[in-house]
């Protein structure tokens, strides 16, 4: 289903990858479990043969959600509920949702009791990360989501499957990694857009399969550097509607470096095959970067944006703002002011599931660019 | 000694003590703690850190009605108007130093319990960089319902204690006393018991109070918990409205009380005392809510007070699944036989209001009355339409008259 794909179907199906996971689910008769958001330990899920897919929204219409989720809560969460609720509940056998903030929480809750006949658990990331009780607690709730699927499924995890099932997402990771140093040192080759379907679509389907797609693709790349690029880091915690990335492309950005966590985030999750792999997996949370619901310091954030910044020599920062995120809403200012301070020119893209038009996230973007050249680009 | 002052003057007197010790904690030797109303501040009683409550601070704003000036200044600064109104006015607070009170202390440190809601942890990151304080986040995961999930969550906040009192005692260079501790928890456990008795005369009829009472009564349980003052307080506070449950005394006369309510939400701070009068011109009385229960905690004293510290905190009806609030609520209507609810949405409280739609749906088909519900903000007057509110109470009342659901 997905083994031979080129860059043109990676795109058609990041945008709609449901009915190919419906089709697939059907000729193998595997399972498919659906998680949002993030650091859910997709490998596990995988390990107990059971197809992990994260729910990135819907672009169809809101008809349900309101009535559990009100306008001022997160987009994203809303999307998601919607997208479970009205259009692909039925794909899902079951879901594994974290939890890092009030809204996931009640995400959790909302989604229990609306799917009371399927499998529905919580992972419960610790909201801190610098004390040893938080890696404490990564390692009990990566257990007890074993423990967990071991019931639901029947099976116990052996450490042959949790391996194989490793491999196979570090080797997805490591593709991308490789595809995205090939995309931002020669922009020409592989748009935006086309990179970050590649990233989506690896979070949505069978990365044994995917893999070999990904395989040939680099292979198949014929490197242009391409002319009149601006480099750019993408910062925040997800980028959407997918045509944003056309914005970025049309107005010839090049996006050498990111913090998003189905970006950069999550090719820095690969745990190690030495040693005990629950304490490789646990070890990797403390690896990934800044996750604004559960890491506390903003200093620390802007230490890291910084740093990308002037290792990738990108001209901006774009700031990726989901409209009614809280906890980026209450990161914003003071990131923004130390940023400012630095000097560093950046723009703050405000984003909604559901949007249709994006004519006014051109305009500005546009704008924003032709004054950082001086002139038009 | 306090036998001849009121529960009213005894909470004033408690209330100046505990703000002057506050404003005076440097000159004592002590430091001053921020921490969410719901966190183990006996911890802080204990290691002798002052604790202080912007959200209290922030109550006494919006109820003056200074939410509008002081959140407009924060959205100045590019804070979102949607953001929690305890939070945006208090950052407007430090930021003009506007307040009706003579407002509070700088914090030495913060601890941020997000049992109660996230939004306090970041508001306080906010805080804490501004001043370039440390903060402490007690990491509270949810109390899902799985008798084994829930023993490994108390380990691992007994393990996040442990580490609290570490921090503490770097911070203050001094050992902490568990023996203080346990006698610190003798108080809380005293004053939670005494507490709940005080909200548990609602069930009286007519009821001796109502929520308005109680979320005046809550106060010292919220900030005083852990000390002698707060147990003579609750006493005091338990005598009095027994004395008027003898004399058959209600918030409505008997023949008057016609809809025993509950509330779902915090209230809305600045129609707090509108509302009372308005509900009592329909014979309505809020009686209780899930909110003000949040301080009657069941501290086990013949356990580790860390342990029965973490069991106590996590378990909070703000921290519980949807499916637990509903079965806290279903208790509190059959225990103090309500036949009306009225269910916020308030804007300002995402915690407490992303689950109202869900509760608001089981409790209905539960009980078979049917619900308000009503969208506006605690704080900001903005969201509040007044003309809508009112038609809407009227509209309900009528509803329940209709049905014939009056109490008997």
């Amino acid at each position: 289903m997905w083994e031979s794909l080129n860059l043109k179907d990676v795109v058609a199906l990041a945008r709609d990858p449901y009915p190919s996971i419906r089709q697939w689910a059907r000729d193998t008769g595997k399972k498919v479990v659906g998680s949002t958001i993030a650091d859910v330990p997709e490998e596990v899920i995988y390990a107990f043969d059971l197809l992990p897919v994260t729910i990135l929204g819907t672009h169809k219409p809101l008809k349900k959600a309101p009535s559990h989720l009100p306008d001022n809560a997160c987009s994203l969460a809303r999307s998601n509920l919607e997208l479970a609720l009205s259009y692909e509940g039925d794909l899902f056998s079951g879901f594994v949702l974290p939890q890092v903030c009030d809204t996931t929480q009640h995400l959790s809750d909302i989604w229990r009791i609306n799917f009371p006949d399927k499998y529905v658990e919580s992972y419960l990331a610790p909201r801190q990360a610098d004390r040893p009780s938080a890696r404490y607690w990564v390692k009990e709730e990566i257990e007890r989501l074993i423990a967990s699927l071991g019931e639901w499924t029947g099976k116990t995890l052996t450490n042959e499957a949790l391996t194989a099932s490793i491999l196979i997402h570090n080797e997805n990771k490591r593709l991308l990694a490789e595809l995205y140093e090939i995309k931002k040192k020669n922009p020409g080759t592989i748009t935006n857009k086309q990179f970050f379907a590649m990233m989506k679509l690896s979070l949505q389907v069978d990365k044994a399969e995917f893999n070999k797609s990904l395989k040939s693709i680099k292979d198949g790349l014929k490197l242009k550097k391409g002319k009149g690029y601006t480099d750019v880091i993408l910062v925040g915690i997800t980028c959407d509607p997918p045509e944003i990335f056309d914005i970025f492309d049309e107005l010839k950005l090049n996006i050498v470096g990111d913090t998003l966590v189905d970006g950069t985030r999550y090719l820095r999750g690969a745990p190690s095959l030495n040693g005990d792999l629950i304490d490789a997996m646990a070890d990797r949370h403390f690896h990934r970067g800044f996750f604004s619901p559960i890491h506390d310091d903003v200093f620390k954030n802007f230490e890291e944006v910084k740093k990308l910044y002037k290792e990738t020599k990108a001209k901006a920062i774009i700031y990726v703002h989901i409209e009614f995120c809280e906890s980026q809403e209450y990161d914003l200012p003071d990131l923004k002011n130390l940023i400012k301070k630095e000097g560093i020119p950046m723009h703050v893209l405000d984003t909604e599931y559901q949007t249709t038009s994006l004519s006014h996230v051109l305009t500005r973007a546009q704008a924003f660019f032709e004054s950082l050249k001086g002139g038009s680009l | 000694m306090n036998d001849k002052l009121t529960s009213k003057q005894l909470s004033k007197k408690i209330t100046d003590e505990y703000m002057e010790d506050a404003f005076h904690a440097h000159d004592n030797g002590k430091l001053i703690g921020y921490t969410t109303a719901i966190s183990p501040v006996e911890i802080f009683v204990a290691h002798d850190i002052v604790p202080i409550y912007p959200e209290n601070h922030a109550v006494a704003n919006l109820t003056a009605k200074k939410g509008v000036e002081l959140c407009s200044v924060v959205e100045g600064m590019g804070y979102t108007n949607h953001l929690c109104a305890y939070a945006r006015s208090d950052l407007g607070y430090r930021k003009t130093g506007v307040t009706v009170t003579r407002g509070i202390p700088d914090a030495d440190l913060f601890l941020a319990c997000n049992a109660q809601c996230f939004t306090l942890t970041k508001w306080f990151q906010v805080l804490a960089r501004q001043g370039g304080q440390p903060v402490f986040v007690f990491d509270t995961p949810e109390h899902v319902m799985n008798k084994k999930a829930r023993e490994e969550i108390v380990k691992y906040c007994v393990l996040q204690l442990k580490e609290l009192i570490a921090f503490l005692e770097e911070k203050t260079k001094k050992k902490f006393d568990y023996d203080r501790l346990k006698e610190v928890m003798k108080y809380s456990a005293a004053s939670s018991i005494l507490y709940k008795e005080f909200l548990d005369m609602a069930q009286y009829k007519p009821s001796p109070i109502s929520i308005f009472d109680a979320l005046i009564g809550m106060a010292i349980a919220v900030y005083r918990r852990g000390t002698p003052e707060c147990v003579d307080y609750y006493q005091t506070l338990v005598n009095e409205i027994q004395a008027k449950v003898d004399q058959g005394i209600g918030v409505l006369p008997k023949d008057q009380e016609k809809y025993r309510l509950y509330w779902e939400n915090l209230p809305v701070w600045f129609k707090f005392s509108d509302h009372a009068k308005m509900l009592g011109s329909y014979g309505g009385v809020i009686l209780t809510s899930l909110y003000v229960h949040a301080w009657s905690f069941d501290f086990d004293l013949n356990k580790d007070p860390l342990v029965t510290l973490a069991e106590n905190y996590v378990n909070r009806f703000s921290n519980s699944t949807i499916e637990d609030r509903a079965d806290m609520a279903t208790d509190l209507f059959k225990k103090y036989s309500m036949n009306g609810m009225i269910m916020f949405m308030n804007r300002s409280c995402k915690a407490v209001s992303f689950a109202v739609p869900t509760l608001k749906d089981i409790l209905t088909k539960r009980t078979g009355i049917p619900a308000l519900v009503f969208e506006s903000d605690m704080g900001d007057q903005r969201f509040y339409a007044e003309s809508q509110v009112r038609t809407r109470i009227e509209a309900y009342f009528e509803t329940l008259d209709r049905l014939g659901t009056a109490a008997a």
